[in-house]
């Protein structure tokens, strides 16, 4: 019994001895919202079957035993893909794995690859009579035209859902607290610069165009229908030379601001910049622009999560903009100014932290809006290579064969309820972190 | 307030300029040329010089009543190595080749060369004699041609003059067997002339591809130069029509864009405004009624149903709405498709009931996602304002609940209303494309979308600036209804 209380005791003290961060509370209040605790546990359930959708569902056994040897074909394909293992002879140019002659094998549960084509199974619905072997090869959500199986469609297109979410809220979080915090913490009336460098800048922002985009279109272009990586890198190079210019329009700078009109320096009005951006983005239709700019490129996955991205930043910015110009006036703020800290230091290290919260609101309902949007995109045949199976693009395939509810039901009730996680989600950080809820 | 309106209109200025901008840019991006899709495409490998010279004069009648013979905008920021006049050369496909030819090399003038002599040689292809064993070389020059046109690969440009020079001497090798053979008949005479001026123009081509690639100046690529074309430009030319009023013509179907939009707005407003009215009707009851009752099982029941509701896609809800109700393979209740299937000449009140028969999905499937949406904002508003003092006040006053509901309460939580009203006016001419599409309603929606798809850009550059500009004055009503709403938002600075 006295031990009992001891320890009691002693988990008191250790609680109170932990300091309470803000994080706790926001913590502590999200855990009391049931649903929206099922809700994370059940996107983390998703993401689990996005990473593993090949093993969930692979025309390839997970192991097997053929002609005395024990093979593991998925992961002979990782190192296939990844680092260019070549598979072993006897299982190169295999035409149907499911009839291969094993001494034993493991399929996974769908044994079916999104791509596989069952021509005797054409747009056979999940009640019907299916011309397969056993039970363990039947198409449990049925087929669609080409007879490829709709439930291994279903959780591999899972990934491509939730990695246009990420990816794309992603680069809208990036562009939105970049942007949004230079606004709301510089305001119009902090950052100062000599009328030399802001003429010097103006003229290499144009040069810089000219070099980094004007000179390169065409590098970039090729580069991208290469491959992402080497378009990420040349974009990182145009980015070298339009930094490197506007460093030397500040060094050049230096000497003519010694000349009294030049030298003296002006405010440069970043919230007023922002404020006009955002509020471009936000007139112009999303959609439509989304839609344009997808039906004028080759389709491509990573077009439509950067476009979504570049579309879907104005939220966060302005819900960091708001925050940091509450929190600019602060005292901690001032503290840390009379202490003498550079703005780069201070905006980083303390104020961004405390404004970063209600991003996360923001970014949930994103990535439900993202998603909707992409199974939007490919419902309507865009975006995706045609190939590509999605979400959106089985229920797109339900219009031509308005008898196969199979194909309508599944992948929309896919998107509705990945879309309702990420709501419930979005819901519950409203209420963890509105301080009026907060008992 | 008439200063704070007059301010933002003011603003709204620079924002619609940038808002041109990047459509129109957006558009000199894409591909495809509007001439050649309005005109059809290239000539084929048959026909007589004639005939293509007929119709090239055509492509360039048919560019310059487009507009698309000027410069793109007032000015132009280009390497030095492209010529200011650059833009006059036609065809957008052309156009293309030579900025990469000229990336690759940077000296214009080798590149012209080249290029001038590829369209003398292509022109010369048009009087080559195709009867007989001609008809297969002349097959193959166009086809090299055409390559040619579009290849900016040095190595291939060289391999493909080779074998249009080989094709050119095979010419010369059939006319000479033919003449040979048999007895000469009829144009003999004019088509050696031919043959003999198409080997000469091909060899000359081959020799200006070589002049070309062994004398780069690729340093000419990296001197910027900056031309001021003046007001004679594409750009200036779209937004001074769309100011006054001229849309331009459509691509698809040639008709003036201010038509096809008021065709195709009529069907759009009408589907919207029966949608707006429900939403507002319904939303603003079950919000009001879900927040007096909060808390019990009714008000659950319908959070619950209000949120399911804004959660299911409406382009899910709207595929089966049309395979269960639409006489798919289950129920044939209404109609899947468009929006009247009776003809101009049925009486009225029959063609009334028509159409509504037919918009009956459309509306449910646009109305059900704002309504929820719009229903739970007012939820959540009048709830903060049931909790405040003045409520209890006016209870405890003795006023019927009626009065305190709609007259104390209510009229304080307008304000999630009157934000999404800002969004009624663009949503009344935007229009939905998935809905219109999956019901195929001629409405806006549709035809914007088809015009994206087709590229039919005076279509699209006049809808998004049309929903933009209501877009922003959607933002200013809303500005001013909230002052309305409440006395104590005031847009005039206090001193």
């Amino acid at each position: 019994m006295q031990g009992q209380a001891n320890n009691t005791e002693k988990k008191n003290v250790i609680q109170q001895e932990k300091p309470r961060t803000y994080w706790y509370y926001v913590k502590r209040q999200f855990k009391k919202n049931k649903l929206a605790v099922w809700a994370l546990r059940a996107v983390y359930f998703l993401i689990f079957i996005a990473i593993f959708a090949d093993f969930i569902a692979n025309e390839k056994p997970i192991v097997m035993k053929y002609k005395d040897k024990v093979y593991f074909p998925i992961f002979r394909e990782y190192l296939n893909a990844f680092l260019g293992v070549p598979f072993p002879d006897e299982l190169r140019n295999i035409p149907s794995w499911r009839d291969l002659q094993y001494d034993w094998a493991l399929f996974p549960p769908i044994p079916y690859s999104p791509q596989n084509i069952d021509l005797y199974n054409v747009l056979v619905g999940p009640f019907d009579e299916q011309d397969v072997p056993s039970w363990r090869w039947r198409h449990w959500l049925g087929t669609d035209d080409l007879g490829r199986d709709v439930a291994s469609g279903l959780i591999h297109a899972t990934r491509i859902a939730l990695s246009v979410g990420i990816v794309s809220m992603g680069i809208a979080a990036i562009i939105g607290i970049l942007l949004g915090s230079l606004a709301g913490y510089f305001g119009d009336d902090t950052i100062r610069a000599s009328r030399a460098s802001i003429i010097l800048g103006t003229l290499m922002l144009v040069l810089g165009y000219f070099y980094a985009i004007e000179v390169r279109k065409y590098v970039l272009i090729d580069s991208l229908k290469e491959s992402i990586l080497s378009f990420v890198l040349q974009l990182f190079i145009s980015a070298a030379i339009f930094l490197g210019l506007l460093f030397l329009a500040w060094v050049l700078a230096r000497p003519f601001r010694r000349v009294k009109w030049l030298g003296e320096r002006v405010f440069l009005p970043m919230d007023m910049l922002v404020s006009r951006l955002i509020e471009v983005i936000v007139t112009i239709p999303s959609l439509f622009l989304i839609v344009a700019i997808v039906a004028i490129a080759e389709p491509s996955l990573f077009l439509v999560m950067a476009v979504i991205g570049l579309t879907g930043w104005t939220g966060i910015a302005r819900f960091i903009r708001a925050e940091l110009l509450r929190i600019r006036n602060l005292q901690y703020i001032e503290a840390a100014r009379s202490l003498g800290f550079p703005h780069r230091r201070i905006l980083i290290r303390h104020a961004i932290p405390n404004a970063l919260t209600p991003v996360l609101i923001s970014i949930a309902f994103g990535i439900a809006s993202a998603i909707l949007t992409e199974s939007t995109l490919s419902f309507l045949g865009l975006g995706v290579p045609p190939d590509t199976v999605t979400w959106g693009s089985i229920l797109s395939l339900s219009r031509k064969y308005p008898e196969s509810w199979w194909l309508a039901i599944f992948p929309g009730s896919a998107i509705f309820i990945t879309v309702t996680l990420f709501n419930l989600i979005g819901e519950g950080l409203i209420y963890a972190l509105d301080p009026r809820f907060k008992r | 307030m008439w200063k704070y309106i007059i301010k933002r209109i003011l603003i709204f200025i620079p924002t619609l300029i940038i808002i041109s901008l990047l459509t129109f840019w957006l558009s000199t991006n894409a591909p495809g040329d509007p001439v050649e899709q309005m005109l059809g495409g290239i000539m084929g490998s048959e026909g007589r010089t004639t005939d293509f010279m007929a119709t090239e004069q055509a492509y360039m009648e048919q560019r310059k009543k487009l507009g698309l013979d000027l410069p793109l905008f007032y000015i132009a920021l280009q390497p030095l190595s492209v010529p200011d006049t650059f833009y006059r050369i036609p065809r957008k496909k052309h156009q293309e080749v030579l900025r990469r030819l000229i990336a690759q090399l940077g000296n214009w003038e080798y590149i012209q060369a080249y290029y001038l002599k590829l369209k003398d040689v292509q022109r010369l292809l048009y009087g080559l004699p195709s009867q007989g064993p001609f008809r297969k070389y002349r097959g193959k020059a166009y086809e090299l041609i055409n390559e040619l046109f579009l290849t900016y690969d040095t190595m291939k440009i060289g391999f493909y003059t080779t074998l249009l020079a080989m094709t050119a001497d095979s010419f010369v090798y059939e006319f000479s067997k033919l003449s040979m053979d048999t007895n000469l008949v009829g144009n003999s005479e004019r088509d050696k002339a031919a043959i003999e001026e198409f080997k000469k123009a091909v060899y000359e081509l081959r020799a200006a591809y070589l002049d070309m690639i062994n004398n780069p100046e690729t340093w000419k690529n990296y001197i910027p130069t900056i031309h001021w074309y003046g007001t004679k430009n594409q750009y200036h030319r779209w937004i001074s029509g769309f100011i006054v009023g001229d849309f331009g013509i459509s691509y698809v179907d040639k008709r003036p864009v201010a038509e096809v939009i008021k065709d195709a707005v009529k069907w759009t407003a009408l589907i919207n405004l029966i949608s707006v009215i429900l939403i507002y009707l319904i939303a603003i009851q079950a919000g009001v009624y879900s927040a007096v009752k909060a808390g019990t099982f009714q008000d659950q029941v319908l959070t619950v149903t209000l949120y399911i509701l804004y959660s299911l896609p409406n382009f899910w809800i709207a595929t089966l709405l049309i395979m269960f109700f639409g006489g798919g393979a289950y129920l044939d209740w209404f109609p899947a498709f468009g929006v009247s299937s009776l003809p101009e000449t049925a009486p009225l009140w029959q063609r009334i009931i028509d159409v509504a028969h037919h918009l009956i999905l459309p509306v449910l499937a646009l109305t059900y996602p704002s309504l929820a949406f719009l229903a739970k904002q007012m939820r959540g508003a009048m709830i903060q304002v049931l909790k405040e003092d003045y409520i209890r006040t006016a209870y405890a006053k003795g006023l019927p609940d009626k009065v305190v509901i709609w007259k104390h309460a209510f009229r304080n939580s307008l304000l999630p209303i009157i934000t999404l009203f800002a969004n009624v006016f663009p949503f009344m001419i935007s229009g939905s494309f998935v809905i219109e599409y999956i019901f195929s309603i001629p409405g806006m929606g549709k035809e914007s979308y088809e015009a994206i798809m087709s590229r039919n850009y005076p279509v699209v550059y006049t809808v998004v600036m049309l929903v933009s500009i209501l877009t922003l004055v959607g933002y200013l009503v809303a500005d001013i209804l909230y002052a309305l709403v409440d006395p104590r938002i005031s847009y005039s600075k206090k001193k």
